[in-house]
């Protein structure tokens, strides 16, 4: 397992769209993806789910992985926030 | 007989306490679409109206109902791609690619998995098991503060209602009628919407959309219902039952008002009633200048029960008869018989006094599902008015069989909408000609004068007026299409309707020109566009010498009171004067002044 803390820092948070570039790519791994916010969790698979947490700008997640292929899912989903999305 | 809508306050008011529970008021000013103040309970529509049943199935038919909800899901994706298609190739990827969130909902671990698993755990079909998944997500979205991500509740509530609305089957949004007289609010509202609801349960339209001239304003006026229109995002901030008060004559809708707010609407309310009354008192008189020149005022109608306020009003026949609310307001073509049933009423009814049945001008924002198979991208400039009539000749033929049979029984007319050049004039009158024949052969007893006229309301039919003139019995100039094709302004646009204006110089100009070619070739010229009942235009239409105005029975009353206020001759001054201006102000300046020595209660009533 691993987990690390993210800063979501793109123009309006995590809304729906950022949500789904996130699940999207989740989906690629077949670990298990948890998203949480202030002890709250989220299925990181599930774009409703990870909608509901309302990650505003600003805010920090921590995102806990456990699978096979976590060390490659963790890659990807940090460089995907630290890249704001790839908004704009 | 219908007057005009002074909202009867007192009765609707019982039960709606002001300001209950210290809930805040909130005033909006829109766009004043159809005069009259009411005070009533909010009929709010809610786009999505499904009722999804909640019904047990056997765990026999379990597997079958979550195959439906896979097919649906399926279907609703396929759906959204091609919608998705569509935006991108109008309005660049960019946009599209909100649907992409759409399309991962489909796909959701929690919206498939929790689905399937209610669907197995509680034996419940799949539209209801989907819903209770949905209602649990949103309601965590409940306490988010962010106001952009719970404005992504629509994306949710748009995939759920897409996906139910075909696990149920493809259900049209159904009308449900108010259960008390209440002011209907929505987004928006087509003609067909304002066509179905029961009128006695509506005391007043107030729309998020459109502008003075949408449909839901004419038709409001028409109906002799208040409305208000362009109140940008009103109703997703009222709720059905709470109170309200709609100003149909400032442009002002006021939920939760409170007590000294309706203290000063009650007081408007007498004020308004008195007003009226004095105009009611003009329905025995001529519509006539101070130097008796007679102008023949007439009814707009849509519908064949406004008849009775046309003759109530004193209407001296019935100048527009639309027909396209029938057509929109079932789902098949009316019959023949249907048609000549409703138009031998309308005309029995007016007995002498002629009726002009204008033949139907489906198209633009008049739209029947069964007849549009896919939507234009411009519909005001596609398939629409006498186009679609020359194409669809066997709907034009039975429209035409009907208004001939029904010509035995009085005096009717025949006004052809959206005619643009001469060659389309030929073509119609060739098939009224063909009908006629027919007819005959089959011995119907058919009158064999029935005038045929034009609308005139493109730019097109302006320039070509000489030559139209020659064609045709008589002209209409309905003044709603042509100021918006010649200001190329879209009527229903709050952001740019500022610019439709009546007394705009290039208007004036093209009525001169139209009634100019009338008169070179003796034939009648009327007016049935919304300008006719703006009184700043009314004084202009006389100066230029429109021989009829047409509009909405209630509104007859006060074109009347202005028609008998003024000269011809100051009239006809007054028109060549503005035909030398160049700026709307300029014109509007120097009708001001006149209308404000003449008429000074109506004038300072609509300024």
């Amino acid at each position: 397992m691993v987990e690390f803390d993210s800063l979501v820092n793109n123009k309006i948070g995590m809304h729906l769209r950022a949500a789904g570039e996130f699940v999207k790519l989740a989906n690629k791994f077949s670990s298990e993806i948890t998203v949480i916010k202030n002890g709250k969790k989220a299925n990181g698979k599930s774009i409703l789910g990870l909608a509901s947490l309302a990650v505003g700008a600003g805010a920090t997640i921590t995102i806990r992985i456990e699978g096979t292929d976590e060390l490659a899912a963790k890659e990807a989903l940090k460089e995907l926030i630290d890249q704001n999305f790839y908004e704009e | 007989m219908e007057t005009r809508k002074v909202s009867d306050g007192r009765q609707a008011a019982e039960g709606v306490s002001p300001a209950e529970g210290g809930r805040e008021e909130i005033v909006r000013h829109g766009i004043s679409a159809a005069p009259g103040i009411v005070i009533g309970p909010a009929f709010v529509m809610r786009p999505e109206i499904f009722s999804v049943p909640n019904t047990t199935v056997p765990p026999a038919e379990r597997e079958k109902q979550i195959a439906s909800f896979k097919h649906a899901l399926a279907e609703t994706r396929k759906e959204l791609i091609q919608i998705q298609a569509d935006m991108s190739e109008r309005l660049g990827e960019d946009h599209a690619r909100i649907f992409e969130a759409h399309l991962l909902i489909l796909d959701d671990v929690m919206v498939v998995g929790d689905t399937e698993a209610l669907i197995r755990s509680e034996n419940r079909n799949a539209a209801w098991a989907f819903q209770k998944v949905i209602s649990n997500i949103l309601s965590g979205f409940e306490d988010i503060e962010d106001e952009y991500l719970r404005d992504r509740f629509t994306d949710i509530l748009d995939v759920k209602k897409r996906v139910i609305g075909k696990l149920l089957g493809k259900q049209k949004r159904k009308l449900i009628d108010p259960s008390e007289p209440s002011v209907v609010f929505a987004r928006d509202l087509s003609p067909s919407e304002t066509a179905q609801f029961d009128r006695k349960k509506v005391l007043g339209y107030a729309t998020d959309r459109g502008g003075r001239t949408s449909h839901t304003a004419i038709l409001a006026r028409s109906q002799g219902v208040a409305a208000v229109v362009g109140l940008e995002d009103l109703s997703a901030r009222v709720r059905s039952g709470d109170p309200v008060v709609l100003d149909g004559n400032a442009g002002t809708v006021v939920i939760h008002p409170s007590h000294s707010t309706l203290d000063n609407y009650h007081r408007e309310i007498k004020q308004y009633k008195k007003l009226e009354k004095e105009l009611l008192k003009l329905t025995g008189y001529p519509a006539e200048t101070l130097d008796n020149r007679n102008i023949q005022l007439k009814a707009n109608i849509d519908l064949p029960d406004e008849i009775e306020s046309a003759v109530a009003y004193g209407a001296q026949g019935v100048g527009l008869f639309r027909t396209e609310y029938f057509f929109i307001a079932q789902d098949k073509l009316p019959s023949e018989e249907e048609q000549y049933q409703i138009y031998r009423s309308v005309l029995e009814h007016m007995g002498d006094n002629p009726v002009t049945i204008r033949v139907l001008d489906i198209g633009g924002d008049k739209i029947a599902d069964y007849l549009h198979s896919s939507p234009e991208l411009n519909p005001f400039m596609g398939w629409r008015g006498i186009r679609f009539l020359l194409t669809r000749k066997d709907i034009f033929k039975t429209q035409l069989r009907a208004i001939y049979r029904a010509s035995a029984h009085g005096s009717v007319k025949i006004l052809l909408p959206l005619i643009v050049e001469v060659d389309e004039v030929k073509k119609a009158k060739q098939i009224c000609a063909e009908v006629r024949e027919q007819l005959r052969s089959n011995r119907f007893r058919i009158d064999d004068n029935v005038e045929i006229g034009i609308m005139v309301e493109t730019p097109s039919a302006v320039l070509l007026a000489d030559a139209l003139a020659k064609e045709v019995d008589f002209f209409s100039i309905g003044t709603n299409d042509l100021i918006q094709y010649t200001m190329a302004v879209d009527r229903g646009n709050s952001k740019i309707s500022h610019l439709y204006q009546h007394l705009h110089p290039s208007i004036i100009r093209f009525l001169k020109m139209t009634v100019d070619a009338a008169r070179k070739h003796k034939i009648p010229v009327s007016i049935c566009g919304e300008m006719a009942v703006d009184p700043m235009s009314t004084v202009v239409l006389i100066g230029l010498q429109l021989d009829e105005f047409s509009c909405s029975p209630n509104m007859m009353p006060e074109v009347k009171k202005i028609i008998r206020s003024v000269t011809y001759d100051e009239c006809k001054m007054l028109v060549k004067r503005i035909l030398k201006y160049v700026t709307t102000e300029q014109i509007e300046r120097d009708v001001t002044r006149l209308l404000r020595e003449r008429c000074p209660d109506l004038a300072m009533f609509h300024e």
